[in-house]
């Protein structure tokens, strides 16, 4: 009976996993929006990160994000 | 009465995989995507928000116009204005089938975009996800080893 329990609940907490619905690559439009990137389009956080990343490797450029989270390799 | 549970449990939340190598499509789709017999085809799918989509459509239209393959462009924007803007300005002439209620493509059911399939006599002989370099000599290469 203890087993049967067992197996009841965590069997319905993996059936709560699978509730989690999946985006699909041709669902992404939304995710694709540059607004959609880490830090936003003009935020403060891209811009601090990118100037100490200047100041400590002297050089910049290479942080953009080619493709558009289209699920592309 | 334990094994029961634990199939049943085990295979409620299997998904659906995507249509792979081998497999055949319906007479239904077939039909949508007005495909012939004995020709192969390359169904291309792709949305005005993929950046990569844009990158290799012109390369595909290259395909078309050297007569090289047949293309039918399936386009999955949520807005057919979308896609009918992006398909003019890339001058796209190969047919276009607009996917707005999405039945194509989750029939497909593509795991990348943009997705490439190369299908004759309805059956799924080889597919391409994601951006590939240089789609239109891999197309060709894949084609003559088909032919």
């Amino acid at each position: 009976m203890r087993s049967f329990l067992m197996i009841l609940v965590s069997g319905s907490f993996f059936m709560g996993c699978s509730l989690v619905q999946e985006v699909k690559p041709w669902e992404k439009e939304t995710l694709a929006k540059p607004i959609m990137q880490f830090g936003g389009l003009h935020s403060e956080v891209t811009k601090f990160e990118s100037h100490v990343y200047f100041s400590k490797e002297a050089s910049r450029g290479g942080s953009g994000v080619a493709g558009g989270g289209c699920g592309c390799n | 009465m334990f094994k029961k549970i634990i199939y049943s449990l085990l295979f409620s939340s299997v998904a659906l995989f995507a249509l792979e190598s081998g497999e055949s499509i319906s007479k239904e789709v077939q039909e949508q995507l007005k495909l012939k017999a004995d020709k192969v085809y390359v169904i291309d799918f792709f949305a005005s928000w993929c950046k990569s989509c844009k990158k290799e459509l012109p390369l595909v239209l290259n395909l078309y116009t050297d007569k090289i393959v047949e293309v039918i462009g399936v386009n999955v924007d949520k807005k057919k204005e979308d896609g009918e803007k992006l398909v003019k300005d890339l001058n796209l002439s190969f047919p276009i089938v607009y996917d707005t209620d999405k039945k194509l493509v989750e029939t497909f059911d593509p795991l990348g975009f943009p997705a490439i399939y190369y299908v004759k006599d309805g059956k799924v002989l080889h597919v391409i996800f994601g951006a590939v370099k240089n789609i239109d000599e891999v197309i060709k290469e894949d084609i003559k080893s088909i032919k």
